[in-house]
């Protein structure tokens, strides 16, 4: 992005410079007086010397960058440094050409000092003016593309995970086997069938309005948590307890959206379903400081039996490196029998 | 009277099952099993007719009791699954029957009629389910053995060697030394390429095998790494000295 920036930038430099000594050794064409390099080194030493600048300036364009979505303050404090360069830029290049001339035993006649000195800087600042204007296109440009790929690349994560989500529900083995258990309860006791349907139905359309919105409240998180563990328990009876243990103030939390669905799912896949034990599963979340916690733990299995490579847990982690940088955290711990999986993101409510 | 056994993880799967052959008059419920292992304790100990196998269970797979089984001896096996592409795939192409899960009472009755049907040719039609079995999963390397009043599942390469006796082998490893009912051919059949026979009644693991040393009339002795010496007759030569690379 960085180097695309500058190699555009030079490339126009290169043709402008080229441009500007084509323009001036054709103005002294057919001039007698004048020798057909002396054009040649007039316009070459400004460019030498404005190279040498605009080096500087790429140099430290990254101290620049912060203030592009602010252009008065970017462009003020590229012209702050207009008296400096100005100075500069007219000793070095007079310099150059008297000295250039000395060599070649002439004299390099000019205008009076202060004729130079005004001409020049009037020169310079239009010219400076423009290559800003240049500059600060191209980083603007940059910046733009930059950011565009950033949330690309966030709005494909989070439509990663939906669809990650939704094929966990439609998954086969979930939702065949809970369409199973409902075909067996409807036989006995008609109306609680009846609630587990109607459960199913309620995770298949919540996940599915989910996916419209980026973040959503724990409250509204947890709900749909509680709506696939209690399909969950129905199908495991006996084979698993629950346990929520939530602070009141945690549930206005924001949260992204299905972040932690895989992460129950885990517990369950990795604990009841492979265990022939009872199975307890908790799920906390509290406020820790600056940062929301929530833990979800079971308490038979082991870290090593969960695949690391599970598309759901790296799904999640990306997400949130995406979101929140190294402000927030994602680990999986054996804690005594069992797996806890542990999340950590900034408190915002 | 056809006696069926139910071998399911999830209780309400295993209720709606129970209910529904208990409605069968011919049809009587010998058990109920909610995982592999006890799947395969129960088939033993109870002889059913018939079993209803889950394939998705804890511990062991429906898939890995089924490929445990004696063919001669095995029940017909029902598979129940949910979702099981890859089994499916495979049990579709062999004809045996199974039941996706949900099904309603016409589908189970279709089942039921073709397992009366096939009572008669329950050693024929389980060679199929069985070799489909232990092809899905794997089975080469676990061995289903009795330990005490309990059945366990051993490494393959624990075992140093095998002893055929009647209708019985003998498994030699290390510890212990487990009776099976089973037949030397079929478990050599399950266990695969790392067993070889060394005469009518016996196998070893080619891994444990140290040296041969010959005797009369082209027959061998061949010592085993535990210490333990066997004879190796000169008809399953060869085998073995090709087997061991030379």
């Amino acid at each position: 992005m960085k180097s695309g920036t500058n190699r555009a930038l030079f490339g126009l430099w290169t043709l402008f410079w080229l441009l500007m000594i084509v323009i001036a050794v054709q103005d002294e064409h057919g001039d007698a007086r004048v020798l057909w390099w002396e054009p040649i080194l007039w316009e070459g030493s400004s460019c030498l010397v404005a190279t040498f600048w605009l080096v500087l300036e790429r140099r430290a364009s990254d101290r620049w960058n912060e203030y592009l979505a602010d252009p008065w303050r970017w462009f003020a404090k590229h012209l702050a440094w207009m008296p400096a360069i100005a100075v500069t830029f007219i000793v070095a290049i007079y310099g150059i050409r008297h000295g250039v001339y000395a060599l070649t035993s002439q004299i390099y006649e000019h205008e009076s000092w202060s004729y130079i000195f005004f001409y020049e800087s009037v020169k310079l600042v239009l010219f400076a003016g423009l290559w800003l204007g240049i500059i600060f296109g191209l980083e603007s440009f940059a910046r733009w593309r930059e950011e565009r790929e950033q949330l690309l690349t966030l709005q494909k994560h989070l439509a990663e995970s939906q669809l990650a989500q939704l094929k966990a529900q439609l998954q086969p083995h979930f939702l065949f086997n809970a369409l199973n258990t409902i075909s067996s309860l409807m036989q006995v006791d008609i109306e609680r069938a009846d609630r587990l349907l109607t459960q199913l139905a309620d995770l298949l359309r919540s996940s599915l309005q989910a996916s419209a919105r980026d973040v959503t409240s724990l409250r509204e998180e947890l709900k749909l948590l509680d709506l696939y563990a209690q399909i969950m328990q129905q199908r495991f009876a006996g084979r698993v307890t629950l346990a929520s243990n939530v602070a009141d103030d945690a549930l206005e939390a924001q949260i992204p959206t299905l972040l932690l669905q895989p992460l129950l799912e885990n517990a369950f896949k990795h604990g009841v379903e492979r265990s022939r034990d009872p199975v307890r599963i908790e799920i906390a979340a509290d406020k820790q400081g600056q940062d929301l916690r929530v833990t979800i733990s079971n308490s038979n299995s082991s870290v090593s039996a969960a695949p690391s490579t599970g598309i759901g847990l790296r799904n999640c982690r990306e997400r949130l490196q995406l979101l929140y940088g190294a402000r927030a955290g994602l680990e999986l711990l054996q804690e005594g029998g069992g797996v806890v999986a542990r999340l950590n993101i900034p408190f915002q409510s | 009277m056809m006696r069926v056994l139910i071998v399911d993880d999830e209780a309400p799967a295993r209720d709606k099952l129970h209910r529904w052959l208990a409605e069968q008059a011919d049809i009587a419920l010998v058990g109920e099993c909610g995982d592999g292992l006890a799947a395969a304790a129960s088939i033993a100990s109870l002889q059913p007719d018939a079993v209803f196998l889950d394939i998705q269970m804890p511990g062991m797979s429906g898939l890995e009791v089924a490929a445990q089984l004696e063919p001669a001896l095995a029940p017909l096996l029902v598979f129940v699954t949910a979702y099981d592409e890859h089994a499916i795939k495979a049990f579709d192409l062999n004809a045996i029957d199974y039941l996706l899960k949900p099904y309603d009472k016409d589908r189970l009755h279709k089942t039921l009629d073709r397992l009366r049907g096939r009572r008669g040719e329950a050693p024929a039609a389980n060679a199929t389910a069985i070799r489909t079995a232990r092809a899905q999963t794997g089975s080469s390397g676990r061995l289903l053995v009795p330990q005490g009043e309990q059945l366990q599942l051993i490494d393959a390469s624990s075992i140093h060697w095998i002893e055929a006796d009647d209708n019985y082998v003998h498994v030699h490893t290390a510890q212990a030394r487990y009776m099976l009912r089973r037949t030397l051919a079929d478990l050599l059949l399950q266990l695969g390429e790392a067993f070889t026979r060394i005469h009518k009644s016996a196998a070893v693991n080619i891994a444990e095998v140290k040296s041969l040393s010959p005797l009369f009339k082209g027959d061998h002795e061949v010592h085993l790494r535990s210490g333990a010496v066997l004879r190796l007759s000169r008809r399953y030569k060869d085998e073995l000295f090709g087997r061991m690379g030379g």
